[in-house]
């Protein structure tokens, strides 16, 4: 309502004149914008672009061309081999790496938001010193804790299955992510909340019937943040996964860049096919976080 | 009482019944076998278990393949919770760590009752390299002397050069006289410049620039330790044979040209060098055997790639004062253990001699992939071709110089304190090679570094054992505080019974959290703070070394503070860097414009390709010649464009070679996966309501006041995020140094984590990795306490304070 009168004042100054000028200026800054974006998207395409070309190059062409220039005779025979290749067997380990990251996320999801409301919302005794032990876990370099745990899911016969990688996600779900949360559930104002306890709600409704759905965007970018990471995940599918019929991606890929035998176009083969389906991913998913909270609707 | 007893004794007999369908079930043995192999040994290794398996009825075979630079992590994390697999691939450099500390069986026992079993038919120098104090741990399956010179022979025929017989030497000058028995000559004879003084061709590339100097060096009778090596005192690269031998190398090719430098051959993308060879820009190539099928894949017979090319041995020394020539060069190998873990020591030995013994050997050998450690199959038709052999595996055709080497190979000391101390010399003389230091100040500093962690190491005190009553009460000592921290305050005040509501509906909201932490998270973060007053090598029981490791790391780790230095410096610039860059983008992105959908999704890709081939793709860019970068700064030529403005000295930049370059370089990359925090900060954006900015824009403020005025404030949540996440991310950085640079040139990119890697896994001491840590961890947690002070600037929206 505010909003309104304000705008009710200044409208009746501009004359038509500045309005046509703004617009000049608008349609410049969209040009200088777009010529900047694109200047942007070529740098940051050029990692998937040299792996394409890499992946369509034969070995010899990697000693004889650059490694940004198209090849001469490209082929296809790269992503054949890749697909059948028993050592590296690539659709096993693709529903593996599904599977790991997509329970994950889940996991981190269901819990890292209950978790970060509490954080955020409920003013329970001894909230913000436990806020600081919650984000110091995520302070201690996992190469000293990384003996002590592989012992403890030895104990639990864990090591050689998917438990390591998923079971952990759902008891917290991480300090990056509930942190993250926290952050955006700060930025929620609190009069949506108070309006609902005066309707008699509780926490918990609260937080399923206005804090969830106002969170879209952020728990877009927490889902994609976390199936990404879990996808691209390296040094735990390393010690806790021994059998190749058990691993993942990142891990297979790591085959073709061993001790004595690097295969470049194999390796970029695999990785190409195994980034696609990421970059479809962020590109069906980012339409969430793009419309943004719904916060408007409160004025 | 009978009530009881009744239904215990039903459970204990269904217990019973379990555990013998249990053990019926597992029955049939399992052995896991750990291999570093690549595609085509695996390929072989895979079909010689299956061979194995139907040679042993009941036996099954594992097959547990990691990459080679986290093979002995994985080793080691999985000894300690008594998981290891019961037989393992090990080599020279390793295998002495393991069986110092009882975690390997020794063979010879199982040697003297198998029956038919013949040692000596194994080159004895690997079996040698095999033994710890005198003790055989690990039957070799290959043996790899990388005196071999890889050359083309239409090269040699071209600059009028009679093609090598290995009776060759090299001297510090050319000698004419000698034409091709004159390595040095040769080298000079076959390298080609062009009209403009570039080299269109080098006489000859090593694969690394160390496979040519020590090959040098040891044939000036020299070693880089004192006798004997299983238990040498002293390193001597200060030796005045190694100084001169180190600059002669530096000099072939930063001054005469005839052997690429660092920048041309960089040591960070393994097969530049052979690549060279194979694309005819060098004409001679040091390696070991093992690149044989890369180079036939490339020079197939019959198509225009071809020129005839072959191996010899690589030149030896004439020894001024006796006149004799002597050669010795560099070697590797590899074999098979038994880990002591084992529950299988009788089957685990089967296996050990079917992959280290003939069978898989011989495959091996067809397949072209490794030179047999077992004489009679080296000089063999598996291994040397023959009449019968199918022209595209003819070539090499002198494959018996493989055997002919092997009276000169010099093998790392098999004290298996070699890596550990070897590799301090080994960083400080990585600039001898860049150009920028002389191997007389570096080699000594190097040297004298090693020398002193030596004597550390020779001299230690015995420690008492870990005493775990008081770990365990030191331990509990801190949870208590920590919780005494917690909740004291809380205790003090007074709570209405809303409030304790409140608490309750909290902690109830925090169960999944609380369940975590005190199953998963707690117990592993406090037992590596006990272990961070410990000696504790992984394998062996841990001492207590009281607050010696903190000590160690504050006043004797001179690669600690270096360390310390780099992370903070990479931190201050990269992150606000980074987060400046995602903001922009993220403001460039929040606009409507046509096609968004497609940009953001651009921007993110760096963030989403794996990193194994992100390091490669950045190897690629950071390449000094023809490497993308360069290529853009200073044109193709490497001379142009901004080349006018840098000083280079008529070089291109080597991003990751040049110790002043690396770690600017690594900051670079860092910038491409800004995306993660673009994302974050894009989401904030979507959150500003449209009609405060058009509020704003209708009181007439400009751009840069909305900016200041809305965006900033609003956004304060998101880059308070973005800031102490970045940081915390930042210190830790490890993934791409480690698999880039390895933390070289010269510990320019050895950040705090490769250190702390580097200590725990390579140098087995966990303890003070963990020191280490927690000293790491109490920076970061100051650090980030001092950024919640400045959290009083955030802005949240559903404040009420």
């Amino acid at each position: 309502m505010i909003t309104a009168k304000r705008a009710a004042v200044p409208a009746s100054k501009t004359n038509t004149s500045d309005l046509a000028l703004q617009k000049v200026g608008v349609q410049a800054g969209k040009v200088t914008a777009f010529a900047l974006l694109l200047f942007g998207s070529i740098v940051f395409f050029l990692p998937l672009y040299m792996s394409v070309t890499m992946a369509l190059k034969k070995p010899l062409d990697f000693s004889t061309s650059s490694s940004w220039a198209w090849p001469k005779e490209a082929t296809l025979k790269n992503f054949g081999d890749v697909l059948s290749n028993p050592n590296v067997p690539f659709t096993h380990l693709f529903w593996n790496t599904v599977a790991i990251a997509s329970f994950s996320t889940m996991g981190v999801l269901l819990s890292a938001s209950l978790v970060a409301y509490a954080f955020a919302r409920i003013n329970f005794a001894g909230r913000d010193r436990l806020f600081i032990v919650m984000l110091s876990t995520m302070m201690l370099p996992g190469i000293a804790t990384m003996i002590p745990t592989y012992i403890l899911f030895t104990q639990l016969h864990w090591v050689n299955t998917f438990l390591p990688l998923t079971v952990p996600a759902f008891l917290g779900g991480g300090a990056f992510n509930i942190f993250l949360l926290r952050q955006f559930f700060l930025g929620i104002p609190r009069e949506l909340d108070e309006a609902a306890r005066l309707d008699g709600a509780g926490h918990w409704l609260i937080f399923t019937r206005v804090i969830l759905p106002l969170s879209g965007p952020v728990l877009a970018t927490v889902g994609i943040f976390c199936f990404i990471y879990n996808w691209r995940d390296f040094m735990g599918p390393l010690i806790y996964l021994n059998d190749i019929d058990k691993q993942t991606l990142e891990l297979g890929l790591s085959t073709y860049n061993s001790l004595h035998q690097q295969q470049w176009q194999l390796l970029m083969a695999a990785s190409v096919l195994a980034t696609i389906p990421l970059v479809v991913m962020f590109f069906l998913g980012q339409r969430y976080f793009v419309k943004g909270l719904a916060i408007t609707g409160l004025k | 009482m009978k009530s009881v007893v009744g239904p215990l004794r039903w459970i204990a007999l269904i217990v019973f019944a379990l555990g013998l369908v249990l053990h019926a079930a597992a029955d049939p043995i399992t052995l896991r076998f750990a291999i570093w192999d690549g595609d085509e040994a695996l390929k072989v290794l895979r079909s010689e278990a299956h061979k194995f398996e139907e040679a042993h009825p009941g036996v099954t075979v594992h097959l547990e393949n990691t990459d080679y630079k986290i093979y002995f992590q994985k080793l080691l994390t999985q000894y300690a919770a008594r998981t290891a697999p019961d037989v393992a691939m090990l080599d020279p450099q390793n295998y002495q760590q393991f069986a110092k500390r009882g975690a390997l069986l020794k063979l010879d026992p199982m040697i003297a009752e198998t029956p038919g079993f013949d040692l000596s038919a194994y080159y004895k120098e690997i079996v040698v390299a095999m033994q710890w104090r005198k003790e055989l741990y690990v039957l070799p399956r290959d043996i790899a002397p990388i005196g071999l010179i890889y050359y083309n022979k239409e090269l040699f025929k071209e600059a009028g050069l009679d093609l090598p017989d290995g009776s060759w030497t090299w001297d510090y000058k050319p000698r004419p006289e000698l034409g091709s028995k004159c390595f040095t000559y040769c080298m000079q004879k076959l390298t080609k410049f062009k009209a403009d003084g570039s080299v269109e061709r080098w006489g000859f590339a090593p694969s690394w620039q160390g496979a040519i100097t020590d090959t040098f060096a040891y044939s000036t009778g020299s070693r880089y330790c004192n006798d004997p090596p299983e238990a040498f005192t002293r390193m001597t690269m200060d030796d005045p044979n190694v100084i001169k031998t180190f600059d002669f190398v530096a000099n072939l090719a930063n001054k005469e040209h005839w052997m690429p430098s660092t920048s041309e051959l960089t040591s960070v993308a393994q097969s530049t060098a052979v690549d060279l060879f194979i694309s005819r820009r060098a004409a001679m190539y040091q390696c070991g055997i093992w690149d044989v099928a890369h180079i036939r894949a490339a020079v197939k017979p019959g198509t225009k790639e071809f020129f005839d090319w072959d191996i010899t041995l690589a030149p030896g020394h004439i020894d001024p004062k006796t006149g004799k020539v002597i050669k010795a060069w560099p070697t590797g190998g590899s074999g098979y253990g038994i880990m002591s873990s084992t529950e299988h020591p009788k089957e685990a030995w089967e296996l050990v001699q079917w992959m280290g013994g003939p069978h898989a050997m011989k495959a091996l050998a067809q397949a072209g992939i490794g030179q047999p450690a077992i004489h009679s199959l080296a000089i063999g038709p598996d291994w040397i071709p023959g009449p019968n052999t199918p022209i595209e595996q003819r070539y090499p055709a002198s494959r018996i110089v493989t055997d002919q080497a092997i009276p000169y190979v010099v093998f790392p000391a098999t004290a298996d304190y070699w890596s550990e101390v070897s590799s301090l010399a080994f960083a400080k003389a990585e600039p001898v090679y860049a150009g920028t230091r002389l191997a007389k100040d570096a080699l000594v500093d190097g040297n004298n570094m090693a020398n002193a962690r030596l004597n550390a190491m020779l001299h230690k005190q015995k420690l008492p054992d870990y005493n775990w009553k008081s770990g365990t009460a030191l331990g509990i000592l801190i949870v208590g505080a920590l919780c005494l921290w917690i909740w004291y305050p809380e205790l003090k005040k007074k709570h209405t019974a809303g409030q304790k509501r409140e608490t309750r509906i909290g902690y109830l909201f925090l169960t999944p959290w609380i369940i975590g932490t005190l199953t998963l998270t707690l117990g592993p973060m406090i037992l590596s703070l006990l272990m961070s007053f410990a000696d504790w090598d992984i394998i062996m029981p841990a001492k207590w070394a009281g607050l010696g490791n903190y000590r160690e790391a504050f006043f004797e780790d001179p690669r600690f503070w270096n360390s310390f230095k780099i992370t903070i410096l990479y931190t201050a610039i990269s992150v606000p860097a980074g987060i400046i860059i995602a903001l922009a983008l993220a403001l460039l992105l929040n606009q409507k414009i046509k096609g968004m959908p497609i940009f953001r999704t651009f921007f993110y890709i760096p963030t989403l390709v794996s990193l194994v081939a992100t390091s490669l793709l950045w190897m690629k860019i950071f390449q000094p010649t023809g490497g993308l970068l360069n290529t853009l700064m200073f044109g193709a030529k490497g001379t142009g464009g901004l080349g006018h403005y840098i000083g280079v000295n008529g070089q291109a930049p080597n991003w990751l070679g040049d110790e002043r370059l690396s770690l600017s370089a690594m900051m670079i990359m860092s910038l491409w996966g800004v995306g993660g925090a673009m994302v974050i900060l894009l989401a904030g954006l979507q959150g500003v309501p449209d009609v405060y900015y058009e509020a704003a824009t209708l009181d007439g403020a400009s751009m840069w006041r909305r900016f200041k005025a809305v965006t900033v404030p609003l956004l304060s949540p998101a880059l308070f995020f973005t800031m102490v996440t970045g940081m915390i991310g930042a210190v830790q950085v490890f993934i791409q140094p480690f698999v880039m640079t390895q933390g070289g040139p010269n510990n320019s990119t050895r950040f705090l984590m490769v250190h702390i890697y580097d200590e725990g896994f390579a140098n087995l001491r966990m303890g003070y990795a963990s020191s280490l840590a927690w000293i790491l961890f109490v920076v970061i947690l100051g650090v980030t306490i001092a950024q919640f002070r400045l959290n009083k600037l955030v802005h949240y929206e559903g404040d009420v304070r």
